[in-house]
């Protein structure tokens, strides 16, 4: 027992398990915490199907260590009877006795849940309950799931094109098996239990917009980007010519490389001298005819194109150091795209999409370059223009913001924790608890 | 299985024919065995059958000989005397007149009928006796140069004495003039003239000569009554006799118990009609009331959760029937929680899908964990039906007031119960009040509901207010007394419901229950009344199949024409 007050941070994956963005970040954030002397965190990480083989470790309980570290734990769920339209276990014995006996025990003072998946929204319901009005809930929104029933993508099944407006009648479109009616349950029911949370963190005002346009009142969301541990800038190499690009990520429809890859094409057409690095992983996880277009445009573009497969983060500074910009053509909003934090933290500026978090985090002729999302004319032309524009690179270099760093992150989330904590005090004070105060803002119309 | 021989040895044979002196017996000691009188006086019993045999069949041979044989039923003698029913008929009563034997059968079933019995082992000696006295007709046989073809399609056993027939008779000779089922039992159902008639063109096609059967059509079918109870599967007769006296008669098919099956099969007649005043709904109603009430009897209150402690006088019962859905409980569960005032009321869900009945209770647990807010679950023994379930749950309500909610209704706001009770509190005369209902996109779904009859006439059909139109519309924002409100949300006094012994089940599936009721209440000149600042989501259409529902919309919108066609008239006239 430190004395200091606990914050119980929860992850639906522990990043040594399985690596991804949200995850890692979490952790991060967890261990600068962990460093300094304010609170004592707590790191509970959803683990079990599809990223663990086994659905629980020990006979009789959900939870286990992770390693020698006494405030970490894995909390194993089961997907088998998960409900996925409405982001809720059938069974709930996971939250009313196994989450339940671990708030009993270890009693947090705040908690500051990364995300709900794989545990059910309704861990929100449980936590509010067993934990009282007192303890502050936050809430890390590191994407639109709760917004978007296709993997919260926000695109249009029957498009393919990004959608701005969510609707029971829209949605139904998007999918057509689930009724208009089932898609209003579901919402009701997801906000029903985000209205137990004190504030809400989006680490984009894009973000932010898009889920108070959804309900969540206005007042309980608040810009909060993610914070980065330092890293040492990646080499910068003379050249003459700023023209090597590289693309770091997924290789799925959504994240557009084929986009890039077909600009890549017009420009090889057109004999402009560049050259791009792809570098993702993840190819076998897609749709056959999005795989059989990858392959025939980079067998159409193997001049200019060079595909490096999957990448180390280790090792991001010496493929960094090998590119001139980076590209983030996404067709989707994206939220707050790591990869545009670290080209910012490389110095490396950046030609994206002009939509959502890419727009908002890449400022178009001053730290990179935007295009029009999803049309690889635009990107072709607006290459064209980065890499054969004297000066430009340097010009955009220069007035890269540096990225918002972990300590002062830590800082400013301790200003909330704090803030929340003292506020429950004074309703505690001021209002005899009632059950009700959780009604507060939740009027959805 | 097979019988075995221990079985067949053992079995005494003398057993068929005691319940039939039995049934007799204890029609007399009914009269006898008052209050005070535990044991019975078998041997004044058995002089008293003697008397009324003997006045029933009067002094001719007949009569004696029966009165000798009950006379003798005092208790030793009964067993030795009516070792067996075959050979007592075949002795007794075979060398009677075929007139005299049909009167004993005629006895036979009017004792019946005067204290029902559900005792198969009864049915089957009265069969006994029925092949061994009744005097069969020639056989029809179904051939072109033929003049007299009967045929007997189905019987539809909708309770022990009620059952839906159908079958074609035709007579190239002579007019109709009797057309007869008999049960295994012996009771005789005269069809003509009530039984309704349809056209049988294919029947009519397949013979030479033109059928005297009159206009009416070949075909019959309809809703009919045996006297007494008829139990068996087997042995049903349909006879037939023309105006020169000619007879014929068919065996029947074999019965039919099931009655959701009974009900789809009346219910598809009704596409042969055009409206609801022709004669075949006269055999629809009263087949499909059976039907219902049946559903309804079997359909009790097999056990009740609780979940958490209900409070002790609420102001407010609320009562969900859930139906196949079981997760909407979930979803409304999740939604209440916001609302103090339900953590105050008295929420009671009634499964109707006695099936679901385990998945239930380990879900319903749990989510009260998660949600702490206390209700109750009542499980129907079986699938009884939209009022039946509504019935049910009411019977446990505490609460003045009694809400009937659909599980598929969601609150907008917190703060709705509330606004409901105390406005029916301080309306004068009111009956029934209904809210603002909502489709999931923010257009109307309820404001109220008026009755409309399609140009020309026909029946009355319940239309919704503005439905479709946005919830903002000025006319649908307007407190007012209407014709009726939707049963998906309706508040009633508890005690004016179970005055009313709440809604009535003759109605198919979750359908006119509610403007039943409302128009029930009108005949107590109690007002109905819309209420559109409480607004709910009424997310309808996720339970049923469309193509259910038609047959069975056709039939309610009838039926609840037949019952409330003047009444309706003066509502809407009320109202414009």
């Amino acid at each position: 027992m430190t004395g200091k007050p606990k914050i119980l941070y929860v992850s639906h994956n522990h990043p040594t398990i399985r690596p991804g963005g949200a995850e890692a970040y979490a952790y991060e954030l967890y261990r600068a915490v962990r460093d300094g002397d304010e609170f004592e965190p707590l790191f509970l990480a959803r683990t079990g199907p599809p990223v663990s083989i086994s659905s629980r470790y020990h006979e009789g309980t959900l939870l286990t260590g992770v390693n020698e570290d006494p405030n970490q734990y894995f909390f194993y769920t089961d997907t088998l009877e998960y409900d996925w339209l409405n982001g809720t276990p059938r069974g709930k014995p996971a939250l009313i006795k196994y989450l339940r006996e671990f708030l009993l025990a270890q009693q947090p003072d705040v908690v500051h849940l990364q995300h709900t998946l794989f545990f059910g929204y309704d861990m929100l319901r449980e936590l509010r309950n067993t934990l009282g009005d007192e303890v502050p809930i936050l809430y890390t929104l590191h994407e639109f799931l709760p917004i978007c029933h296709r993997n919260g993508q926000l695109v249009r099944t029957t498009t393919e094109k990004p959608c701005r407006e969510e609707s029971p009648r829209r949605c139904h479109e998007c999918f057509p098996e689930v009724s208009p009616q089932a898609f209003f349950m579901r919402k009701r029911f997801i906000q029903s239990q985000m209205s137990v949370v004190d504030r809400f963190l989006a680490p984009s005002s894009f973000l932010r917009d898009r889920f108070v346009d959804w309900g969540l009142p206005a007042e309980k969301v608040v810009f909060e980007e993610y914070g980065r541990l330092p890293v040492e800038a990646a080499q910068t190499r003379e050249r003459r010519q700023r023209n090597r690009l590289a693309f770091f990520g997924q290789l799925s429809y959504f994240k557009g490389v084929n986009v890039l890859l077909r600009a890549m094409k017009r420009l090889q057409e057109d004999g402009v001298d560049v050259h791009l690095s792809v570098h993702g992983a993840n190819l076998e996880l897609q749709p056959d005819d999005f795989r059989s277009e990858f392959d025939e445009l980079l067998e159409a573009t193997k001049d200019t194109v060079s595909f490096e497969g999957e990448f180390n983060h280790d090792d991001l500074p010496t493929l960094m150091a090998d590119a001139d910009w980076v590209v983030v053509p996404s067709v989707w909003w994206e939220n707050s795209p790591l990869v545009i934090q670290e080209a910012g933290q490389h110095r490396r500026p950046v030609i994206a999409s002009d939509i959502g978090g890419m727009a908002e985090k890449v400022h178009d002729g001053v730290s990179g370059l935007h295009f029009r999302a999803n049309d690889p004319a635009s990107l072709a032309e607006t290459i064209r223009r980065a890499v054969s524009t004297r000066k430009l690179w340097e010009e955009l270099q220069r007035q890269i913001d540096p990225p918002y760093a972990m300590d002062e992150h830590v800082r400013s989330l301790t200003r909330h924790y704090k803030e929340l904590m003292a506020s429950k005090l004074e309703d505690e004070l001021v209002t005899p608890p009632a059950p009700a105060t959780e009604i507060e803002g939740v009027r959805y119309a | 299985m097979p019988e075995t021989e221990l079985e067949r040895v053992s079995k005494p044979r003398e057993a068929a024919a005691e319940p039939l002196v039995a049934l007799l017996a204890a029609d007399v000691l009914a009269v006898h065995s008052g209050p005070d009188e535990a044991e019975p006086d078998l041997e004044l019993a058995g002089a008293e059958i003697a008397t009324q045999v003997s006045r029933r069949l009067g002094d001719g041979d007949a009569g004696q000989l029966t009165v000798a044989i009950l006379d003798r039923a005092a208790p030793e003698e009964l067993r030795s005397s009516c070792v067996d029913l075959r050979t007592l008929l075949r002795e007794r009563l075979a060398s009677l007149s075929a007139g005299e034997r049909a009167e004993v059968l005629e006895l036979l079933d009017e004792v019946a009928a005067a204290d029902p019995q559900d005792e198969v082992s009864l049915s089957t000696s009265r069969a006994l006796a029925r092949e061994g006295l009744r005097d069969p007709l020639p056989p029809s046989t179904v051939e072109r140069d033929e003049p007299q073809g009967l045929h007997f399609d189905s019987v539809l056993a909708l309770a022990d004495d009620a059952f839906y027939v159908r079958g074609w008779a035709r007579d190239g000779q002579a007019a109709l003039r009797r057309l007869t089922t008999v049960s295994p039992e012996g009771s005789r159902i005269e069809l003509l003239p009530g039984i309704h008639r349809e056209p049988r063109p294919d029947v009519d096609s397949f013979y030479e000569a033109p059928t005297q059967t009159g206009p009416d059509g070949t075909g019959f079918l309809g809703y009919c009554e045996t006297r007494s109870p008829s139990l068996l599967s087997s042995g049903w007769i349909l006879e037939m006799e023309n105006a020169l006296g000619v007879g014929r008669e068919v065996p029947g098919p074999q019965v039919s118990r099931d009655l959701l099956a009974a009900r789809a099969a009346i219910l598809s007649d009704l596409h042969k009609e055009s409206g609801w005043e022709t004669g075949l709904m006269d055999h629809v109603v009263p087949a499909v009331t059976r039907i219902q009430q049946r559903l309804e009897e079997r359909a009790e209150i097999e056990e009740v959760f609780e979940y958490g402690e209900a409070p002790a006088s609420p102001a407010a019962s609320i009562v969900v029937p859930l139906y196949g859905r079981i997760d909407f409980l979930e979803h409304q569960l999740a939604q209440f929680v916001h609302d103090p005032e339900l953590r105050e009321s008295d929420l009671i869900y009634v499964l109707d899908s006695p099936e679901l009945a385990a998945a239930l209770e380990t879900s319903a647990g749990q989510l009260f964990e998660l949600y702490g807010l206390p209700f109750r679950v009542a499980v129907l023994s079986q699938n009884g039906g939209y009022s039946v379930a509504n019935n049910r749950g009411a019977s446990l309500a505490r609460g003045k007031h009694l809400l009937l909610l659909n599980s598929d209704v969601l609150p907008d706001a917190p703060g709705w119960l509330g606004q409901l009770s105390a406005f029916y509190e301080e309306t004068e005369g009111i009956g029934a009040l209904g809210p603002k209902l909502l489709f999931e996109d923010d257009t109307l779904q309820h404001a109220g509901i008026r009755f409309q009859r399609p140009p020309g006439g026909g029946a009355w059909e319940n239309e919704h207010y503005f439905k479709g139109l946005h919830r903002g519309l000025p006319a649908a924002n307007v407190t007012r007394r209407v014709p009726a409100v939707s049963g998906a949300c309706l508040m009633i006094e508890r005690e004016l419901f179970e005055d009313l012994d709440g809604l009535r089940g003759m109605y198919v599936q979750g359908d006119y229950e509610d403007t039943d009721l409302c128009l029930r209440l009108r005949e107590r000149d109690l007002d109905t009344w819309y209420l559109p600042e409480v607004e709910l989501y009424h997310l309808e259409g996720q339970s049923y199949a469309l193509e259910t529902r038609t047959a069975m919309s056709r039939y309610n919108v009838w039926l609840h024409t037949r019952l409330w066609d003047s009444e309706i008239e003066a509502a809407m006239a009320a109202t414009e």
